[in-house]
């Protein structure tokens, strides 16, 4: 075995170089982490590039810098426990009621009270006790393909239960917190008996294995291989806008139906507990709370704002609907019988 | 130097007993650094809250179940594939041979999740149902079997060529050669690459969760992130490190049997079995199968999706990159560093204690990215250690076994004859290592640096868990992306880490060629 050895002097250099320049970096990030006053640092759930520019608008208005760290939200109520108080985190976003309740079961947020906020934000949508407040809405209606399920056969989720749904159904998988919240919303409406039974019915109406992705699924309604499942809004919303033409002639076959009520959930903020600019924090979030702004945090995802149904042209041809008023609260708090009640009745 | 004591050295004993204790004490820290994330998870889980009695219930038993099949159905099928076709392109020669032989380096630059991500995609724009048990071995053979090529080909070709062509010319056919000759010399290689990519799908966790395949990765960190049940997690890590254990000894129980010394590294000669006709194109198939249907994949993804490719800035792609760069270059230094360390005082020391001390240090690859991070964040985090060290740690504890393995199975068949001829000539252990380990593990130490490297650039759990504040990279870039269902805005960044892993697999090519 021979090797060129002239080649390994210069690849160690270039080594040394890359490597330096890499730690250099990151001791400034570091460095620039520690709170100073004009700082806030942001845990945040979401993953969109437009939530850069609002936290850049930000900025510019107040002189307040945001220091972003994204993650998937489980993990980051993970990493928030284990940092403890020496966390440098002040503001956590996060998607989903389950996750919001866990965070706040784990002591993680603040109360934070806030004129501005208790304004902008309805009062289901926030936590009575000011730890969390809601930023936009979903919701998850149901979506039919027309060649194969009339929609007027579908009034309430308790509707795909029925038999003439057998070998019609696709549903997302008892993994996804969006099953789990929408299983919960119902245990709070009617009850574990009813809803045991419901979700027996509609897993002996299956048609393909559950699926991982609500696009996947999305398309699979568009497609004719299911007649009907139940997705959240902006999956179908995303393949029409998109510029995928084959998806968007797809998703053009896909007609959402608005059972009476809709699941609907949240993205929310809360002030961490660990929080050295409280101040910092609440403002940003008064700023992603506020109308104008929340607007943008709601479009980028093609979400729902906190009131009324917004301007995005997409969303205004779904139509409108009559929102479940189960609090986030409540749904959080079913949430693990819902996982076990589904474990049982074989939602995989 | 009197008879008694090149005894001694020979049998490894005391002789500059002084140098071997500078030796033990990088073991000792090495292993120390290794093994403190994990039992700082074991106390916390075990000590830390939690109630009623262990049990796995119904889903653990079904992630138990969903993982020793993915491990058997990727380990046979890996193994049959790296095996045949290490075989064919070391010592075979037929058309195409040189070229197919370097293609196998591609699949490696494709991560599982990635493969399965962009699989499913197409898959569902064609209504086609990419899902379940089935796929995600197929998947994870691809994106792992290259692991079992490297190191049989490398054995194939090393070792095995002189007896090969003495069992030639005594009569015996090549399927006989095969099987009584070069496969029981490349066993511990193809057990060490076996070993390896079935650690690799223990630990997988995007591809499998995608396919909808239950699996204990999956099980450890839900149970410790979303049903808050710690105890129950490190239950199931147990188990993952019982599978892992189990592989890595019977790799160790094929090597001892199989233990022969091997130095002639007979170089040219041409190859030993021609191939005509069919037999020639049933192997170029065989060889040509695997990479282009790695490649196949993402490119056709590509080509579908186009249309909705999201553009991230150029400034922004660049920084993201040159910080998995960065990453992968400090991580591949340390950790092959570290297992350099191990392995040669594995042959040095003759306590049991190094022995298992080295052993129980390469554990860490069984362990989920995350549930490492969570441990380096629980002990790292009091300390305010600085998250790119703490990073560092984490890829280091994780890979150190990728290094090591190439390593240990190349310095068993360095004879200890060697060792002990220097040693009686006043070399200590530094010197042995300097001017005959070194020279003759350039080979293992590179192969072994470019996985690692190939395995940092990829890494996705323990960079999502520890990173600081605005420092994004690539896998991570596509796997928020990805798990976000946008998959136009993740090509980009996917695309980037293909041709880092297509750099360094090319990089690989000089050692294949060396060997020819």
């Amino acid at each position: 075995m021979r090797f060129k050895l002239t080649a390994i002097p210069t690849t160690a250099l270039a080594t040394t170089a890359l490597a330096a320049t890499t730690l250099a970096s990151a001791i400034g990030v570091a460095g620039m982490a520690q709170n100073r006053p004009q700082e806030v640092n942001v845990y945040s759930g979401r993953h969109y590039n437009t939530d850069k520019q609002l936290y850049a608008e930000f900025t510019r208005r107040t002189g307040i810098k945001v220091n972003l760290l994204e993650g998937k939200d489980d993990e980051l109520i993970q990493r928030l426990k284990s940092e403890g108080s020496k966390s440098k985190a002040d503001l956590l976003v996060l998607v989903d009621a389950a996750r919001l309740y866990r965070a706040q079961k784990a002591n993680l947020f603040r109360s934070i009270s806030s004129p501005e906020l208790n304004k902008d934000v309805p009062a289901n949508l926030r936590d009575p006790g000011g730890r969390w407040y809601a930023l936009t809405r979903r919701a998850r209606p149901v979506m039919v393909n027309t060649a194969m399920v009339n929609p007027k056969s579908i009034r309430t989720y308790a509707d795909l239960a029925k038999p003439e749904f057998k070998g019609k159904l696709c549903l997302r998988s008892r993994a996804s917190v969006y099953s789990q919240s929408l299983v919960a919303d119902e245990l709070v409406r009617r009850g574990a008996t009813a809803t045991r039974q419901w979700v027996r019915g509609v897993v002996a109406n299956m048609k393909e294995p559950f699926f991982t992705s609500d696009t996947t699924m999305v398309r699979a309604v568009g497609q004719g291989q299911c007649g009907a499942s139940i997705a959240n809004q902006y999956y179908l919303a995303r393949l029409l806008s998109g510029d995928n033409t084959a998806d968007r002639a797809t998703a053009k076959k896909v007609r959402v139906v608005w059972p009476n009520p809709t699941h609907v959930n949240v993205t929310a903020g809360g002030v961490t507990r660990s929080s050295r600019n409280p101040e910092a924090a609440r403002r940003l979030l008064e700023f992603l709370a506020s109308p104008t702004s929340g607007e943008g945090y709601a479009a980028a995802n093609n979400e729902y704002p906190l009131k009324g149904w917004g301007n995005n042209p997409t969303l205004k041809a779904f139509g409108t609907f009559k929102a479940s008023t189960v609090s986030m609260e409540q749904l959080g708090q079913r949430n693990r019988e819902a996982v076990q009640l589904m474990t049982e009745a074989g939602w995989e | 130097m009197t008879p008694s004591t090149t005894q001694d050295a020979i049998s490894h004993g005391t002789v500059r007993s002084s140098s071997r204790t500078g030796l033990l004490v990088g073991v000792l820290v090495a292993c120390g650094l290794a093994l403190l994330p994990l039992l700082t998870l074991l106390k916390d889980a075990l000590i830390g809250g939690g109630n009623g009695p262990l049990q796995l219930g119904f889903d653990g038993a079904n992630q138990v179940r969903g993982t020793l099949l993915l491990v058997g159905g990727e380990g046979l099928l890996g193994a049959i594939l790296g095996t045949a076709i290490g075989w064919l392109t070391a010592v075979c020669r037929f058309p195409g041979r040189r070229w197919l032989r370097m293609a196998q380096l591609v699949p490696m630059a494709f991560p599982a999740y990635l493969l399965a991500a962009s699989l499913v995609d197409w898959g569902s724009h064609r209504g086609m149902r990419i899902h379940g048990l089935g796929w995600a071995i197929v998947l994870l053979t691809l994106a792992n079997y290259s692991y079992v090529f490297l190191l049989s080909t490398e054995s194939f070709s090393v070792s095995g060529r002189r007896l090969l062509e003495a069992s030639r010319s005594l009569g015996v056919g090549p399927w006989s050669s095969f099987f009584r000759v070069a496969l029981p010399i490349a066993l511990p290689s193809i057990g060490a690459g076996v070993a390896l990519s079935a650690m690799e799908v223990v630990n997988e966790l995007g591809a499998v969760r995608l396919l909808g395949v239950p699996s204990l990765s999956a099980g450890i960190l839900d149970r410790w992130q979303v049903d808050g049940d710690p105890q129950g997690a490190a239950l199931l890590s147990l188990v993952a490190l019982g599978i892992v254990a189990v592989l890595i000894a019977t790799e160790r129980l094929l090597r001892q049997r199989s233990r022969r010394w091997n130095l002639e590294g007979s170089r040219g000669g041409g190859h030993v079995w021609p191939l005509t006709g069919w037999r020639s194109a049933l192997a170029q198939l065989l060889c040509a199968l695997p990479p282009l249907g790695a490649v196949a994949i993402p490119v056709l993804w590509i080509q579908e999706g186009w249309q909705g490719l999201e553009a991230e800035s150029i400034a922004e792609l660049g920084q993201l990159a040159s910080r998995s760069l960065g990453l992968a270059l400090l991580a591949t230094a340390v950790t092959c560093l570290a297992a350099l360390l191990l392995a040669i005082s594995r042959r040095w020391s003759p306590q049991p204690l190094v022995r298992q001390l080295s052993f129980l240090a390469g554990l860490g690859y069984a362990i989920p990215g995350s549930v490492l991070a969570l441990g380096l964040i629980i002990l790292g985090g009091p300390l305010g250690f600085s998250p790119v060290l703490l990073l560092l740690w984490g890829y280091g504890d994780r890979f150190i076994a990728v290094s090591k393995q190439g390593l240990d199975a190349a310095l068993e068949r360095i004879p200890p004859s060697i060792d002990e001829t220097a040693t009686s000539l006043g070399c200590d252990w530094l010197g042995v290592l300097r001017r005959i380990h070194l020279p003759l593990l350039r080979g293992p130490l590179l192969v072994g640096s470019l996985l690692v490297f190939v395995d940092v650039v990829k890494e996705l759990p323990i960079t999502l868990a520890l990173r600081p504040f605005d420092f994004d990279t690539l896998a991570v870039r596509v796997f928020q992306y990805a798990s976000d269902e946008r998959v136009g805005a993740a090509m980009a960044p996917a695309l980037l880490i293909m041709v880092f892993g297509l750099i360094a697999s090319f990089a690989l090519i000089p050692t294949l060629e060396e060997r020819d």
